[in-house]
């Protein structure tokens, strides 16, 4: 909520300066969101009288003019607006003023001719721009000479305070200045007498209220006889201009006058155009309404409004309709002051796409007690500026629907526990007194009721909080936590999310952290199979589809930096997928994965390095590392798989105990351009609950004997893995072969085109002895045989 | 004989000395010491000697040996190195050239500063706890004392999946879920990604908090302030850095408070707000079954990424979610 600051100071006026104020809102739980002046810095313009005007002899543009500034002599200034004649009052710059942007007047000559001075438009002295092209007038009455900042009011400031929903008491100046009393000590003085303006004849409006709960309080009265012609005074434009409120004719200035003042929102009837009751119900479905804003509304049947016996004529709380509005020839009015509940007015505004003031403070709760108040305030305004009789009060209450004061009890122990200071009885007295609450003394501390504004107090903690507030955050004293020492747990079998991120990171993967929503369109190319959650209300089409899988994300920062010339691309992510599960009571089966993607050459660039791209097996490495930092390396199998994002001949799930806990391989050739990339590229993605456990070392004895090794070469069929010869060779039962390891792969001269050759290397020790060359030989035979069972013969 | 000794002797010498590679040298020590040699064919004449000269004789033909010996030793060792000395000289490469494949990658900033957060908090015993993303109305808002009306809702701008189910605003519903499951006192914190329905310069629809709690006997919002403090000057290894406290509201806690820290980033010492905290709120602890007069609750919801900027210099939010590798690389 915007305000003037000086609006605010004729309330409770602290010496404190305009910083100095905002943080002490700020301080107090109004933040401060910005606070801007009124007009730009400038010192020595004062208000002067155009005496004389006449043509410059060298300039067709400028004109000598003589000015009074209130001093002994006029001043002789050339000035080039178009408006300015002589008799007018305009804001004139003296020599020696500087205006905003450090521009210093001087004594100079224009085309020759002595000029002392400057008259001044609005935006030359930081005013926002009146849309006249030359100078400000001002009205004729202003004296001449004094400062303009002053005849002006002009060091004054917008503030916009933040307000938080427990706040509503706040959407006003009367509740600021209470704050502003109560943490400054400035007095609180409110600069008009309360006065009852409630006439003697009947008020000829009938009001009925059908939903009293949801309208507990309706006061109307009807306002005849008055000025018609009579105009919103110039400072009460100001004051509502500098709070953010446009003047729109003097019956909404006041009700918007009233509704700044004091927080209470009211609306105005042309009586002549209502027919019959006025009507406080729900809103028939479908029933019509056009507003103030001229939009035709279609209304539900929660909706409340004002009806007549035409209909609807105005959106309770919320906005007046057009026609029923004040206009020009309107003479008589009948003013409504209201006070709708909360739950009433929730929700509705949005539903209609229809934010006004009102409807904000009636959502988050207007005090009950207003109403009387505000009519009178409103009323006392009107009648001073446009005369008129005013009628009786016309009210319907329903006391038992108005929101009670809670009433707390307040111990003092929880204040010292639960703030941690010991805060002085009469400290405590002086804050709610200050802040309109009433206290008493009880045996365990004080009763506090609170006061009909506050919508905010249930609890003792609510007490306390205002206390805190008050009292200051920042003077706490320090005091740590206090809690016996225990050391927490430290389960070596869980391996580390950031260990494994840290392994990909010095084999050159790059982190990347993608949204967790996609496009549909690109995920179903990915993954057409999994079922997938939907947003309701997405930023955009390309954010909707909650990830079933991180290649989406990857594919996507790979193309953006790809797009960016960069060539080799190494990213991964770590994250939640969503898989759609009614059984879920979310929903969805949310399951953290790692998955990585990689294009471009395998090595950095360097001076002698080999220059290919990655392949299949770069990445596999890579997988194999990941497994390998949780143990699972030699406990996976890779099996053939066919996923529809990646190369049937070149990708891999990965199984851990015959469950998939991964895929990997290079992105299927057809999605290379729909998914934005260029290139041949891999990806993998596995399971972290696959990842995040590992063995706790257990070491066993190291053989003293020397080792023996024995390389041998098989021709297969191309047909067959490595994976099934290997397998085939551990088929072999003895306790000396320590391991397989395969060192060439050769295809070519003296191996037919269909077959391979694989050559391994077995590593033989025995644990207690050294081995003798019989025990090696047998061995070896015995892996020949077995080799030769699926056709795997020694080359 | 002395004579002839020194004349072998001074032979010996100039021939060394002239001597530059390792087979000369050989010849010359056959030369001097072998059986030809002059040396030895003077000892081989001490059996003309008296008993009485021929120790003496033949000591001193041993040392003048000797002296040969060390003549030739010395000179072997000159040639060695300097052999040594030349090989390693025809080794020498440009060692300024770069080693190959020093291919570091990088973690994102937000894990960077995630890890920080994390590490600090588990240092004073806290637990990490993690939850759904996708969460339920009763999780993300109603145990968190946020029913269907409240105005904070209007706040929160929800992303929806249906009436029941939404993206998780923040991560205060893992608060619930680790307090429905474990037994007070506690000490957790849960990060995570959030989400709100909002994107301009300086929002983005997904972003990452890190949820603290403590629930203790007797805690005071004192001490939540002093912790607070603590952590973010040991976070910014600043033990002047500027704090302060500003009265705020939540639903789920009271009282509340916003938290500002003074920074420079943009060159004015500005104010800019970091994380929201308070005492849980007793209707919280009474919605997971926890007594608000036996046990009080301190807790706090830090963004990630303002820490991460403010940490590390980044102006613009939303490079974080952008993943050039330009921008990740400098983070290694």
């Amino acid at each position: 909520m915007k305000f003037s600051e000086n609006w605010l100071r004729e309330w409770s006026n602290p010496q404190w300066n305009t910083h100095e104020l905002s943080e002490g809102l700020s301080l107090a739980g109004l933040e401060v969101d910005g606070i801007e002046p009124v007009a730009g810095e400038f010192t020595n313009v004062v208000v002067g009288h155009v005496l004389s005007v006449e043509k410059h002899p060298d300039a067709d543009k400028l004109n000598i003019t003589q000015v009074d500034v209130g001093e002994e002599e006029p001043v002789q200034i050339v000035c080039g607006a178009k408006n300015v004649v002589a008799g007018m009052k305009a804001c004139c710059a003296k020599v020696g003023a500087v205006l905003p942007g450090n521009f210093k007047i001087k004594k100079a000559k224009l085309r020759g001719v002595p000029s002392h001075g400057m008259l001044c438009g609005a935006t030359e002295i930081g005013l926002p721009d009146d849309g006249v092209d030359g100078l400000l007038v001002l009205p004729n009455n202003a004296p001449v000479g004094q400062d303009v900042r002053e005849y002006l009011d002009l060091n004054d400031s917008s503030i916009d305070v933040d307000l938080t929903p427990n706040r509503a008491d706040c959407f006003s100046i009367l509740g600021l200045a209470r704050d502003v009393h109560a943490i400054s000590g400035a007095p609180f003085n409110q600069p008009f007498e309360d006065k009852e303006l409630a006439g003697t004849s009947a008020c000829s409006q009938n009001i009925v209220v059908l939903q009293e709960q949801a309208c507990p309080k309706y006061l109307g009265c009807v306002v005849s006889g008055f000025d018609t012609t009579a105009q919103t005074p110039s400072w009460m434009v100001q004051k509502l201009q500098r709070s953010g409120l446009r003047s729109l004719s003097l019956v909404v200035d006041i009700t918007n006058y009233v509704l700044m003042e004091l927080g209470q929102p009211m609306h105005a009837f042309d009586l002549d155009k209502l027919q019959g009751d006025i009507q406080v119900r729900m809103a028939n479905a479908g029933e019509k309404l056009v507003t103030l804003d001229e939009k035709e509304i279609s209304l539900s049947d929660n909706t409340l409004v004002i009806a007549d016996d035409s209909g609807a004529v105005a959106l309770a709380g919320i906005m007046g309709g057009l026609s029923t509005s004040v206009t020009d020839t309107t003479s008589k009015i009948f003013f409504e002051c209201a006070h709708f509940s909360r739950l009433a007015i929730t929700g509705q505004a949005r539903n209609y796409g229809l934010h006004t003031d009102s409807s904000m403070r009636f959502e988050r709760g207007v005090d009950p007690m207003l109403p009387e108040r505000a009519l009178n305030r409103a009323l006392q305004l009107f009648t001073e500026i446009a005369g008129g009789e005013v009628s009786a009060f016309n009210s319907v209450i329903s006391e038992d629907y108005l929101p009670k004061p809670a009433v707390i009890e307040l111990r003092r122990e929880t204040i010292a526990s639960r703030l941690g200071v010991a805060v002085e009885n009469e400290q405590v007295e002086k804050i709610f007194v200050d802040l309109g609450f009433e206290i008493q003394i009880s045996d365990l501390g004080w009763t506090v009721t609170s006061p009909s504004f506050r919508f905010d107090m249930a609890i003792e903690m609510d007490l306390i909080e205002e206390i805190g507030r008050v009292y200051g955050y920042n003077s706490l004293p320090e005091t740590p936590v206090m809690a016996p020492m225990t050391l927490n747990e430290l389960l070596e079998s869980e391996q580390s999310l950031n260990a494994l991120k840290t392994g990909l990171v010095q084999r050159g993967y790059n982190e990347v952290v993608t949204y967790s929503f996609v496009a549909e369109d690109k995920q179903k190319l990915i993954a057409p199979d999994l079922p997938y959650v939907v947003l309701k209300n997405p930023i955009s089409d390309d954010m909707k589809a909650m990830r079933t899988t991180l290649f989406t994300g990857l594919l996507q920062s790979m193309a953006y930096n790809q797009n960016r010339q960069q060539s080799r691309v190494r990213l991964f992510e770590t994250g939640l997928v969503f898989y759609k599960n009614d059984a879920d009571s979310t929903g969805a089966t949310q399951v953290p994965m790692f998955g990585g993607a990689i294009v471009g050459s395998a090595n950095i660039a360097g001076w002698d390095v080999e220059n290919r791209n990655v392949d299949f097996y770069d990445m596999k490495g890579d997988v194999e590392t990941l497994l390998g930092m949780s143990h699972k390396a030699d406990k996976v199998s890779y099996e053939t798989c066919t996923n529809p994002a990646l190369h049937p001949g070149q990708s891999a799930s990965i199984t851990l105990d015959g469950k998939e806990i991964g895929v990997m391989g290079q992105l299927h050739p057809q999605l290379v351009k729909t998914m934005g990339v260029s290139g041949t590229v891999f990806m993998f993605q596995i399971r972290q609950d696959a990842l995040l456990n590992m063995d706790v070392p257990k070491a066993s004895a190291i053989s003293k004997f020397p080792e023996v090794q024995r390389d041998l070469a098989f021709v297969m069929d191309e047909s067959q893995s490595v994976q099934s010869l290997i397998d085939c060779v551990n088929s072999v039962k003895s306790d000396i072969l320590q391991s397989i390891d395969i060192f060439d792969i050769y295809r070519g001269q003296g191996i037919e085109d269909s077959q391979k050759s694989i050559a391994i290397t077995l590593r033989i020790q025995h644990q207690d002895r050294t081995l003798q060359d019989e025990e090696v030989e047998n061995l070896v035979s015995e892996v020949l045989t077995a080799a030769k069972a699926i056709n795997a013969e020694l080359r | 004989m002395q004579e002839r000794l020194q004349n072998i002797l001074s032979q010996a010498q100039e021939a060394v000395a002239e001597v530059t590679e390792l087979s000369k040298l050989d010849e010359l020590r056959v030369q001097f010491l072998g059986k030809k040699g002059g040396l030895t064919e003077m000892m081989k004449t001490l059996g003309k000697l008296s008993a009485e000269e021929r120790p003496k004789a033949g000591q001193v033909i041993n040392e003048a040996k000797q002296a040969v010996q060390s003549l030739l030793n010395a000179k072997k060792k000159e040639l060695d190195d300097a052999k040594l000395a030349q090989k390693l000289a025809e080794e020498t490469i440009d060692i300024t050239l770069p080693g190959r494949d020093a291919d570091i990658g990088s973690l994102h900033p937000v894990t960077r500063t995630l890890t920080r957060i994390e590490t600090l908090f588990a240092n004073a015993g806290f637990d990490v706890e993690t939850g759904p993303e996708i969460e339920d109305d009763w999780h993300n808002f109603e145990a968190l004392n946020i029913p269907e009306t409240h105005p904070a809702r209007a706040m929160h701008d929800t992303f929806y999946i249906n009436e029941n189910t939404v993206l998780r605003t923040h991560t205060s519903g893992v608060q619930i879920r680790t307090m429905e499951n474990k037994q007070p006192p506690l000490r957790v914190i849960a990060p995570g990604r959030v989400y709100r329905c909002d994107s301009d310069q300086t929002h983005t629809p997904m972003f990452h908090q890190v949820e603290g709690l403590i629930i203790e006997k007797n805690s005071s919002f004192a001490q939540l302030r002093t912790l607070i403090i603590e952590f973010l000057r040991k976070f910014f290894e600043d033990d002047e850095l500027k704090v302060r406290f500003r009265p705020s509201y939540f639903p789920f806690t009271e009282p509340s408070a916003e938290v500002d820290i003074a920074t420079n980033l943009f060159g004015d010492g500005r104010w800019i707000e970091v994380l929201g905290c308070g005492m849980v709120h007793p209707n919280v602890l009474k919605n997971v079954g926890i007594d608000p007069d036996e046990y009080t609750g301190l807790a706090f919801g830090l963004g990630v990424e303002r820490l991460a900027m403010l940490r590390y210099n980044v102006k613009d939010l939303r490079q974080f979610f952008e993943n050039d590798l330009r921008f990740l690389q400098q983070f290694k």
